[in-house]
Formats: structure tokens, sequence, C-alpha cells
């Protein structure tokens, strides 16, 4: 303690052998010479060399970016690691490289050491730089690839007619783009690209508490936010309202119709409607404290099964839920149309009742090549777009 | 090509080995690959409904056709392909009929289907197409043009004539559309309501499992053995390993198969199996009264329709006699009307109750008027039975259909050429008022739409408003063929302004157009396809055997040049060329299964699909063979969750929806109704008592190779379509074997071949459908040359709810032809005329 104080005196009592220009100037000096060795340290640490100086990098995500076009290409133009994932500004620079600390915790412990390991993780750290990507408008793409100066003209009418409209939203380039340097998380890949990339999409939106979202695919159900005890599968778009997050699980209200016939397993969209939203476990579906019944034996003349008006709260994965329908809808009616007219001209969604669709999809579906996630999607797109949802039937 | 000596010698020991062999086992080595040279000409692989096939080209031309090495059961029709390609018939040039060309749409529309032609250059006749589409565009609208009947293209998926002939006319306007088809009209309407799934062109439960667990089959109007000859892609005709081996079966006593059909079918000389006959169009009243019989003896499953059906009650009552029309349909109510004694119902009824049954339906019978009924009462049986998800068991509407019921590869398929306008564009003219009328009708109601535009009939639940339709166009379709009585279409062709026909051959649907362009066979461009239609046993490269003949194109050159009278080529195209597009689908196939078998339970097989290059050059691509799997059994084992499509989600005997609709000739639970005309007994058959069936022919697909001559000569008689007589029914008209036959009724007459055969009752006679329609002149009521039945068939829908075509509902009356016959008309092209 003395020590300290003794430091402390001397620090407090004004020069009296330097003179104030002295300090200045070595200050300044020194100034520079520090601020210079941090930065060129920092830019040590910008370089793809040191990025890949771990093994963990190296063998897996730098391999990867190897095999791409921004690697290597006809213009000779090469992106490294920092041109994506460090921030160019320097605010954000430094904040990012806090936070990359971790990455070092990681290399010493051993996290991700093994190839395994690390594809266990990869969605995990995937999801990390689509949040920081979401969040900015995917800042580091547009370092190079401005909106602006894309010739519309130039790009194949495929590419136009989806850049045309994201430009106009300024969209985000990674909202669309995941998987552009690296591999895709496994869990992510898909059959139907164009859905796995709403998929993709999900991943990166945020949940707040009391607002309403639509799943991007199927999840699984669980009665605890541990996720450890099943209770069913959430049909994919269906509508859910986000009641609470806690860590990486989400606790979601499911407000639906269900027959009273059998066991009510099946949750549907709404009443008399075979528009499915959920398929819950035997146990669940008829426990009275899980089930909130709202209606009981309405009956439904065209069938004439009673129906009931419930309503569920279940917990599931955070990350599979988009704020809207309207893209899901998209995808899956280009998919229908592209799909059922490779042999026929496919019927207007309006041309049937959302009942009829059912019996008229599962009668053709086989001689398409729909994954079955694509197929609940479409089947439902379809139903939703019926005739019993449109005014003009034919 | 030079030939070496070693090429020679090669050629000369893959001809003495395959002789040895046999072409099965040798094909994927030495006549698959393209290229291969055997003596003088090179073998290529491509493919056709009738089979995927290796060609021998010589010198330009397609010397020799053989089977694929995977078809071990290929069909006599392959021997008809080189007359398919070297034919009489074929369109030889653009063609515009005098008349209209004269004066358009101010022409004699009396003078249609006269025949009488002027050749056009490529450049003339696109730019008549052009205009005229223009004109009905600006002058009348979307509802004046009607562009949606499409039929069975030649295969290939890059070439799919309806997808070429809709993407470019719908990228000029919008056009009516149509829905449903002339072979399971009422089926796939009727099941949706019922089973929930059109199941008509469902997969099936796997022949082996029905082979393993069935005791009875009943084949129910239902020839397979001779309708699988063809597929809707190439086809490799698996399932007939499977019939062989159910002929084993039938031979050792271990499955009882039993045919319920007035005729003897190819099916039952076959397999040698028993037949059940009953009266043509009384299968529900014989159907109602099994299900008396199940009820009454208790010999149904009350436990099945409590757990997985609705509407059981109302249906038994009207059975038991309890119903609006007091009426119990007991064996012995049935008897009289169907043909067969009241035991004999009861046996029936017993037997299949007694142990595992397969019901397999053919289409026969819903292509008769009120034919959504006994595809109702078949389901209605099956729930009885309560065998519905066991392997085995249960009603299949599909197996004598392409190779449904031989288990699928679960691969990946090539897509296609675009059908539709690309996403973001719009049509020249985006015109979307219909001023009211519907832009989608039945299929098979388009002649009466024609006659009366403006009208309004039901359909399915809703009205549909009859467009006012000036101007056709069909691509690969022939209406000539398919539609009912041809006087009365003859009657509505004259409504029309402008009708336009792409083709190669000059059926009966040219003679009545009014432009005509000649597309190239299959067989003069390249393509691929599936091989071995439902199973999708693998992918089939479909080389250029032979440069276009006279001056046909591909539809896709056709298209493109007519798209780029609008300015429109390169979007059309995807500024992509034929093997741009053949190799794209290729591409999109192998990545596709490549992402299915990187996916969780991924099959290796599909994911080592060779590159583009090596693909066209092996000629195909093995998919393996696919896993056994029973239709419904989902649906068994959890009806809840693997709900059907019908509005409950169970099997509804009877359907309230149906019933709101409140049709007199559909109601809410299946009934037997009494028909328009029928033989044995019912109304008409004073003085018509013959049953006219028009079943799919056994050398053709439908219309499809009549033309082909070496092939037609083999069943041809005296030049004309047979007609098959019973020798009861033959001489009591004094007709022979080989006479010519006059066949008429009210609404037509044709010219016939007899052919007298044990196989057929008195009362009932065949003529196969897609006989080319030759009429002597243009004027309604004109005999018919060679023999088309829909020259005498009914055109009444066959209910309001489904609209389908009535074609079985037909009777006739035949007498010897005496005098001198005219010319066959049908064949060889239109009377060309110079101006």
């Amino acid at each position: 303690m003395k020590i300290l104080a003794a430091l402390w005196n001397t620090l407090k009592r004004p020069p009296v052998h330097i003179s104030l220009g002295v300090i200045i100037i070595v200050s300044f000096l020194g100034g520079i010479i520090f601020w210079g060795g941090f930065n060129t340290a920092m830019e040590v640490t910008n370089t793809e060399k040191f990025c890949v100086s771990c093994h963990e990098m190296e063998n897996n995500v730098y391999q990867e970016l190897q095999q791409t076009v921004h690697w290597s290409n006809r213009s000779g133009v090469r992106a490294i690691c920092s041109d994506c994932h460090v921030p160019h500004n320097w605010t954000d620079k430094i904040a990012r490289k806090m936070q990359a600390s971790k990455e070092v915790w990681g290399a010493i412990f051993g996290t991700i050491d093994t190839p395994e390991k690390f594809e266990a993780k990869r969605l995990e750290l995937a999801q990390h730089e689509w949040s920081r990507f979401k969040a900015n408008g995917s800042q580091e793409c547009r370092n190079c690839h401005d909106y602006d100066s894309m010739d519309w003209n130039a790009m194949s009418d495929e590419a136009r007619r989806f850049m045309e409209p994201a430009a106009e939203r300024s969209q985000s380039c990674v909202d669309c783009h995941k998987g552009i340097a690296h591999q895709l998380p496994q869990q992510m890949g898909s059959v139907d690209p164009l859905l796995a990339g709403l998929v993709r999409e999900a991943t990166s939106v945020r949940l707040d508490e009391g607002e309403t979202y639509y799943s991007a695919k199927s999840v699984d159900l669980y009665t605890d936010a541990e996720r450890t005890e099943q209770a069913g599968v959430l049909q994919v778009a269906t509508e859910v309202k986000v009641l609470e997050t806690r860590d990486d699980s989400v606790k979601l209200a499911i407000a639906a119709w269900r027959k009273e016939k059998g066991f009510g397993r099946v949750l549907y969209e709404d009443f008399g409607q075979n528009i499915s939203s959920a398929v819950l476990d035997k146990d669940i579906a008829q426990d009275g404290a899980m089930i909130e019944t709202h209606q009981s034996d309405v009956v439904d003349e065209l069938t004439g099964l009673p129906w009931g008006q419930v309503s569920v709260t279940l917990w599931a994965e955070k990350g599979a839920y988009l704020g809207k329908r309207e893209a899901l809808w998209e995808t899956a009616g280009q998919t229908y149309r592209d799909a059922c007219s490779v042999c026929h001209t496919e019927p207007a969604p309006e041309h049937f009742d959302a009942n009829t669709w059912p019996a008229m999809f599962s009668g053709m579906v086989g001689f398409t090549n729909m994954s079955a996630p694509t197929q609940e999607l479409v089947l439902k797109y379809l139903q939703m777009h019926s005739s019993d949802f449109v005014d003009a039937a034919h | 090509m030079t030939i070496s000596r070693r090429s020679f010698l090669k050629g000369a020991m893959a001809g003495s080995a395959a002789s040895l062999i046999g072409p099965g086992l040798l094909a994927s080595s030495a006549l698959a690959a393209e290229g291969a040279e055997v003596g003088l000409g090179v073998w290529k692989t491509s493919g056709s409904h009738w089979g995927a096939l290796n060609a021998l080209v010589k010198g330009g031309k397609v010397a020799e056709i053989k089977p694929f090495g995977a078809d071990r059961h290929p069909t006599e029709m392959l021997n008809g392909i080189k007359g398919l390609i070297y034919n009489p018939s074929r369109i030889r040039y653009p063609m515009a009929r005098l008349e209209w060309l004269k004066h358009r749409q101010d022409a004699d529309r009396t003078t249609r289907g006269d025949n009488r032609f002027v050749r056009l250059t490529w450049d003339a006749a696109l730019d008549l197409f052009h205009e005229e589409l223009e004109r009905t565009q600006t002058d009348y609208g979307p509802w004046a043009l009607y562009a949606g009947a499409t039929g069975w293209r030649q295969t290939g998926q890059v070439h799919s004539c309806g997808n070429h002939m809709q993407r470019a006319v719908a990228m000029h306007g919008h056009f009516v559309k149509k829905v449903g088809d002339y072979s399971t009209g009422a089926g796939q309407v009727i099941l949706p309501y019922v089973l929930g799934s059109t199941e008509v062109y469902s997969q099936g439960t796997s022949w082996p499992l029905i082979l393993e667990n069935s005791k009875t089959v009943v084949l129910w109007g239902n020839d397979p053995y001779k309708n699988l000859q063809v597929g809707w892609n190439c086809e490799t005709h698996e399932s007939y390993a499977y019939l062989e081996q159910l002929k084993a079966k039938v031979a050792d006593g271990s499955i009882r198969v039993i045919s319920v059909d007035p005729v003897r079918t190819k099916t039952q000389n076959y397999l040698g199996c028993e037949q059940l006959y009953l009266n043509p169009m009384t299968d529900v009243a014989f159907m109602l009264a099994m299900a008396y019989t199940l009820y009454n003896e208790e010999l149904y499953s009350q436990e099945f329709i409590d757990a997985y059906a609705l509407g059981f009650d109302d249906f038994i009552a009207y059975v038991q006699g309890e119903g609006d029309d007091g009426e119990a349909k007991t064996p012995e109510w049935a008897a009289p009307i169907c043909g067969v004694d009241a035991e004999q119902i009861r046996d029936f009824a017993r037997l299949l109750a007694a142990d595992r049954t397969q019901l397999l339906f053919g289409w026969a019978i819903q292509r008769q008027q009120h034919g959504e009924q006994p595809y109702w009462m078949g389901a209605v049986l099956a729930t009885m039975l309560g065998q519905i998800g066991l392997p085995g068991g249960g009603i299949s509407y599909g197996h004598h259909y392409s190779s449904i019921g031989v288990p699928s590869s679960g691969a990946s398929a090539p897509g296609a050429f675009p059908r539709n306008v690309d996403a973001g564009k719009t049509p020249e003219h985006d015109n979307t008022d219909f001023q009211g009328a519907a832009s989608t009708i039945p299929v098979a109601r388009w002649i009466d739409c024609l006659l009366n535009p403006g009208e309004t009939i039901q359909y399915n639940g809703s009205e549909v408003v009859f467009p006012d339709i000036r101007m056709c166009v069909f691509s690969g379709c022939n209406p000539w063929h398919h539609h009912q009585d041809h006087n009365r279409m003859k009657q509505a062709f004259r409504k029309l302004e402008t009708v336009v026909t792409i083709d190669y051959a000059w059926n009966a649907t040219c003679r009545f157009s009014d432009l005509v362009l000649p597309a190239c066979t299959q067989f003069e461009r390249n393509d691929l396809d599936v091989y071995g239609s439902y199973s999708n046993r693998g992918v089939l490269a479909m080389h250029k055997l032979v440069d276009p003949l006279f001056h046909s194109r591909s539809d896709f050159d056709i298209f493109t040049d007519l798209c780029r009278r609008f300015g429109r080529d390169e979007e059309y195209r995807q500024e992509l060329d034929e093997m741009g597009w053949v190799k794209k689908l290729y591409d999109e196939c192998r990545e596709a299964n490549t992402a299915l078998s990187a996916a969780p339970g991924g099959d290796e097989p599909t994911s080592s699909m060779p590159d583009f290059a090596t693909f066209w050059k092996d000629g195909y691509v093995d998919f393996g063979p696919g896993e056994n799997w029973v239709r419904h059994a989902d649906f068994r084992q959890a009806p809840e969750v693997n709900a059907l499509g019908t509005p409950s989600g169970f099997i509804e005997i009877s359907s309230r929806k149906i019933g709101r609709y409140e049709y007199d000739d559909c109601q809410a639970h299946p009934r037997w109704m009494e028909k328009a005309e029928r033989s044995h007994g019912g109304p008409g058959s004073d003085r018509y008592p013959l049953w006219l069936q028009s079943v799919h022919p056994d050398k053709r697909l439908h219309s499809q190779m009549c033309e082909s001559e070496a092939l037609r000569a083999t069943y041809a008689v005296q030049g004309r379509e047979p007609i098959f007589i019973g020798p009861e029914d033959a001489e009591a008209r004094g007709i022979q074997d080989g006479d010519l036959v006059r066949v008429y009724n009210d609404r037509g007459q044709l010219l016939a071949g007899a052919v007298v055969s044990d196989d057929f009752p008195s009362g009932v006679v065949r003529i196969q459908e897609g006989a080319w329609y030759g009429p002597v002149g243009p004027e309604i009521g004109a005999l018919d040359t060679y023999g088309d039945p829909n020259t005498l068939t009914l055109d009444v829908g066959t209910s309001k709810l489904a609209q389908a075509p009535s074609a079985n509902t037909c009777v006739v009356e035949i007498e010897r032809f005496e005098g001198e016959a005219p010319a066959v008309t049908a064949f060889g092209g239109p009377i060309t005329v110079d101006v």
C-alpha cells in the first residue's frame, strides 16, 4: 500500500524537471508508437495467415473457402477471412475482436478440435455470424457488392427476378446467400433450395415476446424448456404466438381446432378445415391439463363430425420462425407451378376448396420430386389459397 | 463411316453373342452405347411409350429396332416404330386449308373436313399462326381461345409438346384451359370424396406383396395384360414379370383370379383364370347385391367401418330397402339386371370375404354414364371387407397402367421444359377478362361448350359458364379420336373460325383443322426421359436417330420461331438450345439425387449418377429397384394423423358434401341408375341390341401408331378396323369372320371388318378406340370408312359431378356391308391443292 501511495503522490505532483512541451511530444510519440503497434498487431490478427494459424480454421472453413468463387475467379480478386468477418469501421472492429477472443479460448480448450466436434458446433457458429450480418445489412458484402452498381440487364432473368426486389428493400445479402463461402450446417441440407433459403432466413429472425410468427419448417414440440419431453410436431407455416424465450428455446401458444373423434391428435387451422397445424402425441392430446378447450361439440354439417376449439402451449427450438407467411407462400407457389406443370397444366389453387386439395394433391404428388417438407408446405399453400380463401372460384 | 476389319469382327461377335444370350443381357454393354459400331451402322438409344429401345441407324435411316436391355417383356408394338417414322401419313409440310386460306374467318365452314390443303413455307405458316393469335386476342379476348387440351405427347422431357405449345401461346396471351381427362374423368372426381385421393394415377400396393398375401385377386373390367404394354414414360414392362408369377400361382391354385367382365379378356386368356360374366353397365346393381349379402350374412367388418369410415348407415338403409326407392338390393333383385344368378352373386360375396382379397379395378366401368357410381361402390365393398391398407387387400384403380404396382426407385426424376410463362413475366396480351365465362372447362364438355356458348352447367359443386370459343390450338393432341360422337363434333367445329394443329401424322384432327404444322417424331431429336414409368427405374438418353423428315421440325424450334414473331424467342427458350436443355435437365436431376442421397436415410445408388457426357454415351442411368409398399397402410396404422383427403379425413361411404349439391345423377351415396341406353333388355336395346365397348387398343397407344402400316396389316380386316363379335350374334346376322360390316346407330355409321370370336358373349361387340376417323366427306352423317368407334358413341357427361366422357354407354346394330365399299380415307394425308 505504501508503494501505491508513493506512486500516486509522484503522479499527482506537477513535473519539476521536464517541460510541458517535452511531455506533450513524448506522449504524442509514445501514443503513435503504441497506437501503431496496437494497430499493427490488430492488422496481423486480420491476415489470412493469422486466421488459419489455428487448425480449426485451417482444416474446415478455410478449405471450403478455397472451393468458392470468393477465392478463385477470372478477375483475380480474392476475399480473405477478415474481408467478410471483420467490420471495417474501427469501433465495430474492436467489438468484434473482443468477441473473437472466445475463439482463442475455444482453440486452447479444444471445443471444436475434431471435424465431428466442428460439425456439431457449426450451426451455432454460423448463426452468430448470420445474426451479425442480419444486423448490419451484410455490410461486409456490400463493401464490394453495391446494389446501386448492379446492371440488371447483364443478369440472367432468374437472377434479376430475385435481385431487383431485394435491392428495392435493400435486403441483407446473407438473408439469401448463406453458404456462399463455407458449407452449410448439415442440419440445413435440403433437397429444395428455395425452401432451405427461408429456413436459413428464419435462423436470424429475432423473436419478441407477445408477437406472432409462422414456422418456416416443421418443428418438434416439447413440454419443457430444456426440450427433453417431446409432445408433438408443429407443421410448417403455422401461426404461433411467442410467450417466452429462454436460452435456445421458445415457448409457443398454438390456437387451433380439432376433430372430436379418435384422440384429437391433429390440430387444424380452422373449424371444419383439414389444414393441419400440429400433430400431438397421444397422451398430450388427451391431457386436459395441457389442452385448453374453448368450445366443444361444434358439428361440421358437411361431415357430421364434432369439432372443438382449443389452444396449447409448448416449447420448441428458436430460429425456426418468420414474421410473415408471404415468403413461404411465394416459395410454395413457385414450387407448385414448376413441379406440376412438368406433366400437365396445374389447376389454379382456387379451383378446389381447402378440404379437396389434400385428395387432389396426394393423388398426384408421387410424380413430383418434392421432398416431404416441401410437400407439406405446398399442400398448405394450396389449401390456404383455395376457393375457401378467395372470392373468385374458376 | 469407315469400317475396319476389327470393328466388323467386334460387331459380328456382338451379334452372335446376342443371338445366343438374347438381347436382354447384352444391351447395356453392346447395344446401348451411342455410336457402338455394329456392322454397317450405329446403335443408338431412344425410348417411347411402347418401350425403351435401341435403334440401328444405317445410311441415315432407322434400319432396326430392338428392345432396351432392361425390357424383358417387350411389346409387339415396337415393330410399329419404323412404320411410324417412315409413313405415308406423315405431315410433310406446313399446310393451310384452301377455303380457310382464302377467306379466313369468313370461310364457308361447312367445308371444314374436306381435307383440301395448300402447302406453305414455314415463314408463311408461322406468320398466319401469329396473326390469328393476334386477331383472336385483339378482336375478342382470352375467352375466345382454347389451347387447354393436351394428349399423350411423345416421350421426352425437353420436347414435351404440350409444354411447348402452352408456354408459347401463354406468352402471347391467356386462354381457356381444361380440367380432367378422357381416361379417368369420373374416377378422378369421385374418389377424392370417397378415398381422399384421385387414386387412378396413384402408386399401388407392390406386386410382390399381392402375390405373397392375396388369396383372391379380382380383375374388375380390367385387362392389364393388354394395357400394360404402354406407359407414360419409356416403358420397360416390369409388371409382366409379376403377371407371369400370378399365372403360375393360378396354375398351382395358390391364388384365385376372377375376371369380372362381360368379355373374356386378353389377361384372362393369358392367366387361365376364371370369369364372372355380367351384363354390360350393370356393375353397380351387382355390387349392391354383394353389399346386401355381406351385410345380411354378417360377412362385413363393422370394426373397420367404425374406425375408418363414415356414412355407412345411410347407405345400408338404401341397400336394405329403407331408402327413398323402397327397394331392397337383394341378389334376386340384381339377378335379372345383371344376367347373373342370385346364388352366384352370394357365392362371390362370400368368396371375397373368406380370405385376403385384392380388388383391381380397370378404368372401363367409369367411362360410362354414371361412371362415378361403380368406382364409389367398389370403395364401399372394399371398406365392408375391411382389408384396405393390408398387403394384398383393399382396392386399386391403377394396376393396369404404366407399371403401377412396381415399386418406385424413390429417385428424383428429370424435370421438363417449362410449360408456364417464367415467373415475373406477363403475356403480350395480359387480358384476363373472360367476361363472366369460365377460364377452365371440364374437358369432355368442350363440344357442348362450342355448341352452347353462354350456357351454364353444373360441375363438381360449382357452375361453369361456357365461353364463346373461336379459335383452338392442338399440339400432339387428337380430339377427333378421343371425343365422342364425331357427327356432333362436325356441327360444333363449324362454330370455330380457326383451328391450328401441330403434329407429326395427318390424323383426323389435322383434317378438321385450318392450319397444320409438321412436328418431327421423337426419333428425330435429342431428349431424355424416365424409363420404367411408375417404377422410375432410371433415366434414358433419347438420341436423335435421324434428321427430321420432310419439312418437319422439333416443337422446340417451331415454338421458338413463333415467339420470335413477338420478339420473345430468347425468353422462350431461356437462351439454351436443344442439347443445352437436355444437359440442364440431366444436371438438375443429378443434383437433386445428390441432395437426396445426402439427406438423412439417403440412398447410395442415386448418388452415383455419372456426369452428362458419360450418361449420354452410355445411354442410360439405372436407379436400381425400389422397395415394397402398401397403399393406405399409413392410414390404417394411424387414421387420425395420416388422414385421408376426404372432407372428414375418413372413408366416406356416404358423402354429405355431394349430397348438398343436390344432383339427381350423383347423390349422397352410390346408387343403381338406369342408363340412357343399354343392351340386354335395357333402354334402346330393341332398336340397337348390341353394346359397343371401345376399349384401349391392343396394338396402338390410343390413336398413336394406327397409321403404322405393317403393324396395322397384322390386325386390320379388308383394310378396316376390326369389330369383334360373338359367334351367336354373327350367325344371327349372316356375318362371317372377315366380312366387311356396317355398324350404325342414330348418331353415325362406319365400316369395319368382322372378327368372330368366342371371347365375346351375345349382345357385346368391341371396336378398339384410336382407330383413325376417315369420313367419306365433310357432311354430317358421312360414312366413316375405317371404323372409329367414336363415330357412334354417346356424348353426354357421366353426371353433373364429373361431367366426364361416357364412351362405353353405346348401343349399335350391325349388318353385312353389300355393294362396293368406299376407299379408306383415314390415311395418307391431305388432298394437296395448288394455288
